[in-house]
């Protein structure tokens, strides 16, 4: 049953890509596609023990055994989350994007490889097999920028394929040096787990696996590809960057850094929780200079999931469970504000906050995109009653003890999310309705019903946090015990 | 230099707009669209001044000195259909009335205003005030201690019969004309000014009077006898507080003294009708959206379609769109005021009346002018 949550989608991709079953524009099929995937996902989920420590529903097949690669694959309270939140990001990016899309059939085939590969790599339980799937997801990644982006789409996806490139060569010198050093014949996640190597070896393997990661997250200074990455992409892919792929650099600090070296972690993370700190105001700083609305949430989304990182280096048993819900809270409030610039973009053809006025003129703007904007924008800067309040807490809460400077630098970060999100608000929405703009088409409800689904649940789980921590709570504070 | 060439280019606008006006054209282009607009939003208008009209009078003649006038909207019929109606929100937004009103009342002018003052007012108010308060020796020993706030609320009552009294004659006026247009009998915008004027001159002598009762015993408060009449005393006020002057609208724009953007003669002030921004109506806290939302509900089919074909949003801009063409309509009753109240006919052919025209002309274009006209015409579609 687990694979069918990858082979769906790649079979998907092959039939939309390779053969004229889908018909000429398959978005349809892709709809339906996305919904099987995700209603297997709700189903996997409502049997699954989320108070039972380790992996359920394996699957662990031989595949080419004189590598020590297997096709093992599991799903636990870790990786639950966001296998759920790639599969419902993935069908609303497919709602998000545009009917009249150009060569339908290549982006939606390069959609569902991505969202294979995102789902495999959060899945594997072997590392080379991890390995395989997060840099599957980079092909796909680069063809969706590179095509379907904006004016400076070459440039950015080579940058994004280079560094990420080196992302995955770190992280795979990391395994690779793990599997000699242990002298294991395997990739096999718990069987290396099992084996403790003395601080000097992991510190010498954590630090190609942080910098690679790092990258991926990103975390500054290794950040500058993703501005560029989410500047060019369209909003869809907008959507599942954000709200997805960074997220494969967060899991795999925590399944592999916290899960593999644990005290080459504990060495490092006071270095981390600075260097988080540091990212939360530099990418909140960075944000207050933008004039692109879509860079301002990229940048927000640095400064956001520095707040990770923090939480994963205090590796107490609530800022454990704290950094998983951070990554769900930043997933869905970050695609839902990319959703929204992008509804800005398409019907101003602007995302210049210099340029953009009054766009909540109730006759000729855009009001509920503005007021949802108004609504993410309060998400985002944690205000209670959405779950950025709650992941933020948690991360604050769990990361005060131990690392109380950094957590107060991010805690300004928090801060300034308020100020840089308000200063576009208020050039953006507020005002008199630009001249040149009063013609603007208007907005369907449904083009605006995926961001109405994330909001929905941006607030269901601000109201009620235990639908997430107790997914996840027991495997994140078992990272930390071994279990 | 960018100075002189601003004052030339402003004068040589007013030239072109008193040629126009002595050509016996109005201030807007006429065009097939405007007349369409034009004539099609003045309908909409009749309808609703109509019923504004019936308000202001209900409430000057029977809510005067209520100190709690719940059911004022309500015009006497008072039942849980009318309440449901008005807590939903289903109806006809008389504050818009009452906007009015308190502009007319901020900035005067006018006999009407000149009479409030009177003694005979005074006198009259007086006598009514002892009638009503016969058995309320609280409000009356208040009324000792504080002699102005009284009186002062019966001169605003008598700008809400003033009122309800000018906008009944405009809007019999205005649904005429568009029963003259379903007739084929208007054909041009200068044909709804000369309408219009028409209109304006048959009652211009029409007497306004306030006369509110206690029981079966009438006050005067107005009398017919203080010669106020309907142009002069209501009508000129009316256009200078509303077209000229504004409604105490707050929110809507701000003014920066130091960018020169406000004159230092107050009297050069303008941001009433004739120079509102269409674009915010819509917004919260600015009043002539109740109108424009009023007006929607009586707009001929001919005028709906037209809104549904111009517009990118179909019906989705409507009160934008009405006000566009509510604020068309106005520079034609515009247009008859000034062609009506002028010292002389405009298409005269005395040089000595046509140079008094012209200074006359000239006070009103150089407020008109800097007013949303000369955009409006950029827009005109032939």
């Amino acid at each position: 049953m687990l694979s069918a949550l990858i082979l769906i989608p790649l079979v998907s991709a092959a039939i939309i890509g390779l053969t004229p079953l889908s018909g000429k524009n398959p978005r349809n099929f892709a709809i339906v596609a996305a919904v099987v995937a995700l209603a297997i996902n709700i189903a996997l989920g409502l049997q699954f023990d989320f108070q039972q420590e380790g992996i359920q529903f394996a699957e662990n097949i031989p595949w080419i055994e004189w590598i020590g690669l297997n096709y093992h694959i599991g799903i636990d309270g870790l990786s639950f989350p966001l296998v759920l939140l790639n599969s419902l990001l993935t069908l609303i990016a497919i709602f998000a994007t545009s009917r009249t899309i150009q060569r339908p059939r290549l982006y939606y085939g390069m959609l569902f490889l991505l969202s294979a590969g995102a789902v495999g790599a959060f899945l594997a339980q072997d590392l080379l097999l991890f390995f395989l799937f997060y840099e599957l997801e980079i092909v796909p990644l680069y063809f969706l920028i590179a095509i379907w982006g904006g004016k400076r789409r070459g440039y950015a996806a080579m940058k994004f394929l280079l560094y990420t490139a080196l992302s995955g060569i770190l992280v795979l010198a990391s395994f690779l040096g793990l599997v000699w050093l242990t002298g294991e014949t395997t990739f096999d996640y718990a069987i290396l787990r099992s084996h403790t190597l003395p601080l000097a070896s992991q510190l010498w393997l954590l630090t190609p696996l942080l910098i690679g990661v790092f990258i991926k997250i990103p975390i500054f200074p290794f950040h500058t590809w993703l501005p560029d990455a989410h500047v060019e992409a369209s909003t869809p892919i907008s959507v599942l960057l954000a709200g997805v792929l960074l997220k494969l650099g967060t899991y795999a600090l925590l399944r592999f850094g916290v899960g593999l070296f644990l005290e080459g972690w504990v060495y490092l993370a006071p270095w981390m929780a600075i260097l988080a700190g540091i990212s939360a105001l530099y990418g909140a700083s960075c944000a207050i200079a933008q004039k692109d609305m879509k860079k301002v949430v990229a940048y927000s989304s640095i400064a956001h999931m520095a707040y990770i990182l923090l939480a994963a280096s205090a590796t107490t048993r609530l800022s454990m469970t704290a950094a998983v819900f951070q990554m769900v809270s930043h997933g869905l409030i970050s695609a839902f504000l990319f959703l929204l610039v992008g509804m800005v973009y398409k019907k101003t053809g602007s995302r210049d906050v210099d340029y953009l006025r009054g766009l909540l003129n109730p006759e000729r703007g855009l009001p509920v995109t503005g007021g949802l904007m108004i609504l993410g924008v309060m998400a985002s800067s944690g205000l209670p009653g959405m779950v950025g309040f709650i992941s933020e807490f948690l991360v604050f809460r769990g990361s005060f003890p131990i690392f109380p400077i950094p957590t107060l630098m991010c805690l300004v970060g928090t801060g300034l999310t308020a100020v840089y999100f308000l200063l576009v608000i208020n050039k953006v929405f507020f005002g008199r309705l630009t001249e040149s703009l009063s013609q603007l088409p208007p907005v369907e409800w449904r083009e605006h019903a995926p961001a109405f689904v994330l909001l929905l649940l941006i607030v269901a789980f601000g109201i009620k946090p235990d639908w997430v921590t107790h997914w996840s709570e027991v495997q994140a504070i078992a990272l930390l015990t071994g279990g | 230099m960018v100075g002189t060439s601003v004052k030339r280019s402003k004068s040589l606008l007013v030239e072109e707009y008193i040629a126009r006006l002595e050509k016996g054209d109005a201030l807007l282009d006429d065009s097939p669209q405007n007349l369409v607009e034009v004539v099609g939003i003045l309908k909409s208008y009749g309808v609703v001044l109509d019923a504004y009209s019936i308000n202001l009078c209900y409430v000057a003649n029977t809510q005067f000195l209520k100190l709690f006038p719940l059911f004022k909207y309500f015009n006497g019929e008072v039942n849980s259909g009318k309440i449901g109606k008005f807590i939903w929100h289903d109806r006809l937004n008389y504050e818009y009335a009452e906007y009015c009103m308190k502009g007319m009342f901020w900035h005067g002018g006018g006999g009407l205003d000149a009479y409030l003052d009177t003694p005979e007012f005074a006198a009259q108010t007086e006598e009514l005030l002892k009638a009503y308060y016969k058995y309320n020796p609280l409000m009356m020993g208040l009324h000792k201690i504080f002699p102005d706030f009284l009186p002062e609320q019966m001169r605003q009552m008598s700008y809400y019969s003033g009122l309800g009294q000018f906008w009944r004659v405009m809007s019999d006026i205005f649904i005429n004309l568009s029963d003259s247009y379903d007739r084929g009998e208007i054909k041009s915008i200068p044909d709804v000014v000369k309408f219009i004027l028409d209109g304006l001159v048959a009652d211009a002598a029409r007497p306004i009077v306030y006369i509110p009762k206690i029981g079966d015993i009438a006050f005067p408060i107005i009398p017919e006898s203080a010669g106020i009449t309907f142009l002069m005393d209501t009508g000129v006020p009316y256009v200078e507080a509303i077209f000229f002057r504004g409604t105490p609208f707050t929110g809507t724009v701000s003014y920066n003294a130091q960018a020169y953007e406000i004159p230092y003669d107050p009297g050069m002030f303008n941001y009433g009708a004739l120079y509102a921004d269409p674009l915010p109506i819509g917004g919260a806290g600015i009043p002539p959206t109740l109108l424009m939302q009023d007006m929607r509900h009586f707009l001929p089919d001919y005028l709906l379609k037209l809104y549904q074909e111009k517009s990118i949003r179909g019906e989705g801009d409507l009160r934008i769109q009405i006000c566009e063409s509510f604020q068309r309509s106005m520079f034609c009753v515009t247009t008859a005021a000034v062609q009506g109240l002028a010292p002389h006919p405009l298409n005269t052919e005395d040089r000595d009346q046509q140079l008094a025209n012209r200074k006359y002309l000239k006070g009103w274009l150089n407020r008109i002018l800097e007013s949303q006209i000369i955009k409006v015409n950029r827009k005109t579609v032939d």
